[in-house]
């Protein structure tokens, strides 16, 4: 059945149905798939006549037939779906039955409220039921989330048998709505094991041309078009679509010249136009043009191929000698994480290196966490680092775009664990080149633990391609003949294997004195052997100067143009004047100078204890904020600029205890778990309430947006909170609010509930059972330190 | 896309403060950020209205409109215009970004974007207000869910009839939340003769204490 997709013919599919039906009567907002059951007659009738135009697949109306479109409507997702493939088998007899899956209509997390889990459940049961029904194929289409169509997929590969087709539709920007390129989706979905992948709806079948040169140039599986009628034109309250069959032909033809092997219609197509475009065919056979093979990793939003100029993969999210990031691992404070990512970013990784492992935290949901808030915050692809197959795979699995797992290694039984896992996600593996016999002295023994790794992941059905090598490095200082049997490694399994490299380039210098000199003649030496992706501090400025240094040496830079741009930018760093750092702790604070403040402070710290300047000077200046901001003297964003640079402050007070003491102590006034209760996402207002409340000494555990009541009371008794602040903006969620606030009193008795939100008010806040009502974020301020007896 | 700059002020409750060099060039950065990344896109479709004993209904759609307030709104009005306005989701994902690392700049780039998101509607309705004319119709003020007693919860069956997840990738949420979250539905009505109303659309509003509320003071 697979192979249909790559007959000597090309496949046809039908064309729109939606308006269609609207001409038939369909009222705006009436559910489609609803005629399924009460106007079979017109289904089949739609159906029947797109296989007289010439169609061979028949796509069921089953677009919206998933449990969230369906709520209220009366109908099951699986009666729908099994009266919908009756009807189009009824018209196709030998002719075959696509099962439709459209987008569920709900954005994904973070930035909507559907999680990647709950979306898998809806497409499972639709995929279940369309399976049952006889359908012959999976048709998941119209997708503008690569995360949503990443959902569908696997769902479609885990509960059926039948060949999935997955397409996604672009805006005029050559993206889907969320932000996906056409390369992007490729090196996502054409690793996730479909049969055929493509471009559907978007623009009409002109706009779609130049989108589909990048999907047919780098889709190593069949390609499916299927545009719109060109653009909707309303005219007298009718829609009209401005591409007519004739046109419509003509430039499927052109799609099918390109190497499109599979051709349909989407929206405002018609019989006469599936007509119109099997004619404009008929003189043609399909061609394959040779897909480009990358080693590439993507995000939901962006691609970086490896084997251009070195790509720098960031090392910092990793615990490892880290006592800061230990922390906050511990604490759960996602924050810590997410800011790690955005400086690494900022200072030019293009990946990140994703490692949680410590021994007293469950790895594994910490990592799902980790994941989710960091594809959430950047755009960088991620790399999962973990020891532990179970850790990589719940990380692979939510992930929303493509991404490498560090790693695998020439033992047996890891690769028999590792690659199943990269070959059902689809994603890039970093193989180490040692064995159940430790780490080869000689580089040929090295390659020869790659080659051994490169043929076992052929097995499984991963590509050279989908590998990296890391020929990995010892410390200079215990094993220094070592170092450069590396660099002649990562030589020959570029030149025997032509597989791309990556090393932990820093090892080298554990032990010796002026680690940053190591490391960067190691990398510039790595570099001319043809590594492809240093994992390195992006921060450690000499390892990326060196980095630019080599593009230019190496020819890669071309005239030297981003090399000059950044020595230039070297020089305009700003300076802060000597008057401004010598200025008084407290008016930084209140100027809302953050730079300046935080140089202050760490000056500061050589002569007086962290706790002496917290007391001394940022309550002082918090206080004297406040008043300003209460008088009516300054307004929110300068209220909130002065927090901010308490905030920094703190951190580097906090840093300094961790490095001097091992822990920090004496700030704490007291635990506040913080949240914007379920179904509701606005979080800003939360988010000042809760850097108020670290200002004053507070320990906050936020537990972000859309949290559950079940969350919250967790959390409460893990942490032993005796306050809780919940924040809800919309009178559609204060019920939910109401929910937690019960749950709280029935679990957590002791706990007192603050809540605060735009709908609320005294009597309100009284209504659903709350302690305090926070009108702002300094009323709750004053409401925790009343509460705790600080005042 | 125009920005206008008292109304941003407003949405941070300001009164007057003298505005330091830092916050004036955050707001400016912020004012210009918005107007870089935002995608706006809009979708809009005139209905005959129908007056049935359940309240108001939108000829060919589903539609049914509940409350006295939006009653009172299209009393007088033959058709109803329905609208939809969103900015995209690059702003939410800004908002986002700048709430975990400025918080700052995450408010006030909040309020460019509610901003941006009214200065759009206005355009839509200047769009609306011209296809009236041509029908011979004069038009109401914007009237949205939320505004009175018309409940939010109709956020989803509006958004079905416009089909806006299809159209501008605007979805609705189990809470009636608008996701991309800088999005904006109303109702304008057509009528023969032209309105009474101020054009204030805070004056028909119940919700006198609320902080937002424009010159009724």
């Amino acid at each position: 059945m697979g192979n249909i997709f790559e007959s000597k013919e090309f496949l046809i599919f039908d064309g729109g149905m939606g308006t269609m039906l609207q001409a038939y009567g369909l009222k705006a907002g009436e559910l489609p798939e609803s005629w399924n059951i009460s106007n079979p007659g017109k289904i089949l009738e739609i159906h029947k006549a797109y296989i007289a135009a010439g169609a061979d697949v028949i796509t069921t109306n089953t677009f919206g037939a998933n449990r969230y479109k369906l709520k209220g409507s009366g109908y099951s997702c699986g009666e729908i779906i099994e009266s919908a493939v009756k009807i189009a088998k009824e018209a196709t007899g030998s002719k075959l039955t696509a099962h439709d899956i459209g987008p569920i209509g709900q954005l994904m997390e973070p930035y909507g409220t559907l999680s990647f889990r709950d979306a898998y459940d809806a497409f499972k049961e639709q995929v279940i039921a369309g399976t049952a029904a006889g359908a012959d194929m999976i048709l998941i289409e119209t997708m503008s989330d690569i995360y949503e169509a990443r959902a569908a997929i696997l769902a479609a590969k885990e509960n059926s048998h039948l060949p999935v087709l997955c397409t996604m539709t672009f805006q005029p920007d050559g993206r889907t709505l969320t932000g996906t390129d056409p390369l992007t989706m490729v090196n996502i979905i054409s690793h996730l094991g479909v049969d055929a992948l493509g471009i559907n709806c978007s623009l009409g079948p002109k706009d779609i041309i130049p989108l589909l040169a990048q999907v047919l140039k780098y889709s190593s599986v069949p390609v499916i078009v299927q545009p719109n009628a060109g653009l909707p034109v309303v005219l007298d309250g009718k829609t009209f679509y401005d591409i007519s069959p004739e046109q419509f032909g003509q430039y499927m033809a052109e799609t099918a010249k390109m190497g499109a092997a599979i051709l349909g219609g989407c929206c405002g197509t018609t019989p006469e136009h599936i007509r119109e475009l099997k004619k404009a065919v008929s003189g043609l056979k399909p061609v394959r043009p040779e897909a480009v093979k990358l080693t590439a990793a993507s995000s939901a939003t962006a691609t970086v191929i490896l084997g251009e100029e070195a790509k720098i993969i960031g090392e910092r999210i990793n615990p490892t000698g880290k006592k800061r990031l230990k922390e906050a691992l511990r604490n759960g404070d996602m924050d810590y994480l997410l800011r790690e990512a955005v400086a690494q970013r900022d200072a030019g990784a293009h990946i990140l290196d994703v490692n949680v492992g410590l021994p007293e935290i469950d790895e594994k949901a910490m990592m799902v966490r980790a994941v989710s808030e960091l594809q959430g915050i950047v755009n960088l692809p991620l790399q999962i680092d973990s020891v532990s197959p179970d850790v990589i795979e719940a990380a692979v699995r939510i992930c929303s775009g493509r991404p490498i797992i560090n790693s695998v290694n020439g033992e047996k039984k890891t690769m028999d664990t590792i690659f199943p896992i990269a070959k059902k996600y689809g994603c890039l593996v970093v193989a180490l080149t040692l064995d159940e016999n430790g780490i080869p002295e000689k580089a040929e023994d090295r390659l020869k633990i790659a080659e051994k790794i490169v043929n076992r992941a052929g097995e499984f059905g991963i590509d050279r391609e989908d590998i990296i090598v890391d020929c990995l490095v010892l410390t200079a200082s215990a094993q220094q003949k070592e170092a450069r049997e590396t660099i002649k490694a990562v030589a020959l399994v570029k030149e025997k294997l032509g597989i791309k490299t990556t090393l932990g380039v820093s090892n080298v210098s554990f032990g010796l004195p002026d680690r940053e000199l190591l490391n960067r003649t190691f990398l510039a030496m790595a570099l001319t052997a043809g590594l492809d992706a240093p994992i390195l501090n992006p921060m450690a400025e000499a390892m990326t100067d060196t980095i630019k240094a080599y593009n230019v040496l190496w020819n890669i830079d071309k005239e030297a143009a981003e090399y000059i741009s950044s020595r230039s930018a070297v020089n305009e760093q700003p300076v802060f004047k000597e008057k401004e750092e010598n200025q008084s702790l407290k008016k930084l604070i209140i100027d809302g100078m953050k730079e300046e403040a935080v140089l202050t402070v760490k000056k500061l710290l050589r002569e007086i204890n962290g706790l002496e300047i917290v007391d001394t000077f940022l309550i002082p200046a918090l206080d004297v904020v406040g008043q300003k901001y209460e008088s009516g003297e300054i307004f929110l964003p300068q209220l909130i600029q002065s927090a901010e640079t308490v905030k920094r402050a703190f951190e580097v007070i906090k840093d300094n205890m961790l490095k001097n003491a091992g822990e920090v102590t004496g700030v704490s006034r007291g635990k506040i778990v913080i949240a914007t209760v379920k179904g509701d996402i606005h979080d800003i207002g939360k988010n000042i309430v809760k850097i108020l409340l670290e200002n004053y000494g507070f320990e906050v555990y936020d537990l972000g947006k859309d949290v559950p009541a079940e969350s919250i009371v967790k959390k409460v008794q893990e942490e032993n909170a005796l306050m809780v602040g919940l924040s809800a903006l919309m009178t559609t969620t204060v019920k939910s609010m109401e929910d937690t606030v019960k749950a709280l009193r029935l679990y957590c008795p002791d706990t007192r509930v603050m809540v605060g939100g735009a709908v609320l008010n005294e009597d309100y806040a009284k209504m659903i059972g709350a302690d305090f009502y926070g009108k702002d974020a300094r009323e709750a301020v004053k409401i925790a330190r009343t509460f705790y007896g600080c005042e | 896309m125009y920005i206008d700059r008292e109304e941003v002020l407003r949405y941070m409750g300001y009164r007057g403060q003298n505005i330091d060099h830092t916050t004036e060039k955050l707001l400016n950065d912020c004012i210009d950020e918005v107007a870089r990344v935002s995608k706006e896109s809009f979708l809009y479709e005139i209905f005959d209205i129908e007056r049935a004993a359940e309240g108001l209904c939108l000829k060919g759609t589903t539609l049914t409109l509940a409350g006295e307030d939006i009653g009172r709104h299209l009393a007088g009005s033959e058709k109803c215009a329905l609208m939809a306005v969103t900015l995209g989701l690059e702003v939410d994902k800004r908002i986002n970004f700048y709430s975990k690392t400025d918080i700052a700049k995450a408010l006030v780039f909040d309020a460019c974007a509610t901003a941006a998101a009214e200065s759009i509607c206005d355009t839509v309705q200047e769009k609306i207000e011209t296809v009236a004319k041509s029908m011979g119709f004069e038009t109401t003020t914007r009237f949205s869910p939320g505004y009175g007693d018309f409940p939010i919860g109709i956020q989803k069956e509006l958004a079905k009839v416009l089909k806006t997840y299809e159209g501008i990738g605007l979805s609705v949420n189990e809470s009636s939340i608008m996701i991309p979250r800088k999005s904006v539905t109303a109702f304008i009505g057509l009528r023969r003769e032209k309105s009474d109303e101020s054009g204030n659309s805070c004056e028909s509003c119940g919700r006198r204490n609320c902080s937002f509320r424009k010159g009724v003071e």
